[in-house]
C-alpha cells in the first residue's frame, strides 16, 4: 500500500515538477511598441466576453433604445486598450507594422531572408 | 563465564570427554531416534542425564582444581552438556536449523517511513537505454538453503493469522507531504540531462512544450456534456420575464448558443447568467419605460 502510494507520488512528481516551471515565456520584445501591442492583446482577451455581450445589446432592434444608450456608455467606459481594434499585427521578429504576412507573422524582409536560406518549410521561389 | 583452568587440566578434560563420547554414542543411539520422532528441541537434550562416567571424570577434575570444587564441578558438567549437544547436532547433519529458528521469530513491524526508504532503495529510477528501469539485483532467495522450498515444516506466515500486518499497513493514508517532497527530491536528483535529440523531445513533451503525436484535436477540451445540454437551453431562461422584448432577445441568444460548437456548456450557462445579472441591475430603468 505504501509502496504503491510512493510509486504514484514518484510518477506524479516527475510530471509535476517540470510542469510547475512556466512554459515558454518571451522575455524580450524588440521595442516598446511591440510591448504595448502585447499588453493590448492581453487586455482584449480579458474583456472579450464582456464586450461581446454589451455589443449584442447595442446592436439589435428588439430592446428599447434607452437600454441601448446605457450600453453605449458602458462600453465606452471600458479601458481603451481592451478593444481589439487597437491590436496591430506586427512582425514577430522585427516589430515591423507593415508588410506582415499573417500566416507566418513575419515581415516581408525577414520572410524573404529565411526563405532564401531554406529555413521556411514548404516555401519555394516561384517560377512559372 | 569461563573457569580458569590451566593447560594441563584442559588436556585432561579433553581426553576425558573424548573417552566418554565414544561410550556415550553407543548408548545414545536408541535414545536419539526416539527423540527425533518426538521433535527434537534443546530442552529434551538437556533433560537427558549425562553419562555417569563423564560425571565421575568431571568430579575428579574438579577435585584436582584448587578452587571451589562443587562450583567447578557443576560448571564443567554444564560445559560437557553443551559439547554433547553440539556434537550430536553436527553428527545428525543439522548444523543451524534455520526453520526452527525462524518459526520462533515474529514479524518485525516497521514504520511507513522506513518502508518507504526500503522500497525506494529497491526501486531504482535510472533508465536503461531501452527506457526500462534497471532492477536492483536481488540475491536469490533460493540460494540460502540447498534444499527445495517445499520441503520442511510450515512456517505459517501466509495464513489468516498473518493478515494483521497487512491491515496495519492499510491504515496509511494517501501520501503525506513528506512523501511528496521526497519524491520531488528524488526526481530532481535523478533527472539526467538529455543525451540526444529524442530525449530532449521526450522531456519537452512531458513539460507540455511539445504536442503529442499523432495530434489529437481535442486535447484539453474535456466536454463531458451530452448534446441535449448544448441545444435545449430553455431551462436556463427561468429568471427572465415571460413576455416582452427581453424574452424575445434572450430566445435569440439561446438560439445562437445552441448552434455554437466552440463553447462548452459551462461557458454558455455563464453567458446567460451574465445577461440575467445585467438585466436585474437595469430593472429600475426598464420599469420607467
Amino acid at each position: 500500500m505504501a509502496a504503491a502510494a510512493l510509486c504514484w507520488a514518484l510518477r506524479a512528481a516527475r510530471q509535476v515538477l517540470p510542469l510547475s516551471c512556466p512554459r515558454q515565456v518571451r522575455s524580450y520584445h524588440v521595442d516598446w511598441r511591440m510591448l504595448r501591442d502585447v499588453k493590448r492583446r492581453k487586455m482584449a482577451y480579458e474583456y472579450a466576453d464582456e464586450r461581446l455581450r454589451i455589443n449584442a445589446i447595442r446592436k439589435n432592434s428588439i430592446l428599447p433604445k434607452e437600454l441601448q444608450e446605457v450600453a453605449d456608455k458602458e462600453i465606452a467606459a471600458l479601458p481603451r486598450d481592451s478593444c481589439p481594434v487597437r491590436i496591430r499585427n506586427r512582425c514577430v521578429l522585427t516589430s515591423r507594422p507593415r508588410g506582415v504576412k499573417r500566416r507566418w507573422r513575419l515581415s516581408r524582409i525577414v520572410f524573404r531572408h529565411f526563405a532564401d536560406h531554406a529555413q521556411m518549410s514548404g516555401v519555394q521561389r516561384a517560377m512559372w | 563465564m569461563k573457569v580458569e583452568v590451566s593447560y594441563r587440566k584442559k588436556l585432561q578434560q579433553l581426553k576425558a570427554s573424548e573417552n566418554k563420547k565414544q561410550a556415550v554414542n553407543k548408548l545414545e543411539g536408541p535414545d536419539s531416534e526416539s527423540s527425533m520422532r518426538q521433535g527434537i528441541t534443546e530442552n529434551t537434550q538437556r533433560d537427558k542425564p549425562l553419562n555417569p562416567e563423564l560425571v565421575k571424570a568431571a568430579s575428579a577434575v574438579a577435585s584436582s582444581l584448587p578452587r571451589n570444587k562443587k562450583q567447578t564441578e557443576s560448571e564443567l558438567l554444564a560445559q560437557l552438556r553443551r559439547h554433547e549437544e553440539t556434537t550430536d547436532e553436527q553428527k545428525k547433519g543439522r548444523t543451524i536449523n534455520i526453520r526452527n529458528v525462524i518459526s520462533e521469530m515474529t514479524v518485525k513491524r516497521q514504520s511507513p517511513a522506513q518502508w518507504g526508504a526500503r522500497i525506494s532503495s529497491r526501486i531504482s529510477l535510472q533508465l536503461d537505454e531501452d527506457g526500462q528501469r534497471i532492477r536492483p539485483e536481488r540475491s536469490s532467495t533460493q540460494s540460502m538453503d540447498s534444499r527445495s522450498l517445499k520441503v520442511g515444516k510450515r512456517l505459517n506466515i501466509f495464513t489468516k493469522a498473518s493478515t494483521e500486518p497487512e491491515h496495519a499497513l492499510k491504515t496509511v493514508s494517501s501520501p503525506t507531504i513528506w512523501d511528496l517532497e521526497f519524491a520531488k527530491e528524488v526526481a530532481a536528483v535523478t533527472a539526467q540531462p538529455p543525451r540526444n535529440g529524442f530525449e530532449e523531445m521526450i522531456q519537452w513533451t512531458k513539460e507540455g512544450i511539445l504536442w503529442e503525436f499523432p495530434i489529437d484535436n481535442e486535447v484539453g477540451m474535456e466536454d463531458d456534456a451530452e448534446f441535449h445540454e448544448h441545444i435545449f437551453l430553455e431551462k436556463h431562461l427561468e429568471g427572465f420575464p415571460k413576455e416582452g422584448p427581453i424574452r424575445h432577445f434572450m430566445e435569440l441568444v439561446i438560439c445562437g448558443l445552441s448552434k455554437n460548437p466552440y463553447l462548452s456548456v459551462k461557458q454558455k450557462v455563464e453567458h446567460i447568467e451574465w445577461f440575467q445579472k445585467y438585466f436585474e441591475e437595469k430593472k429600475e430603468l426598464l420599469q420607467e419605460i
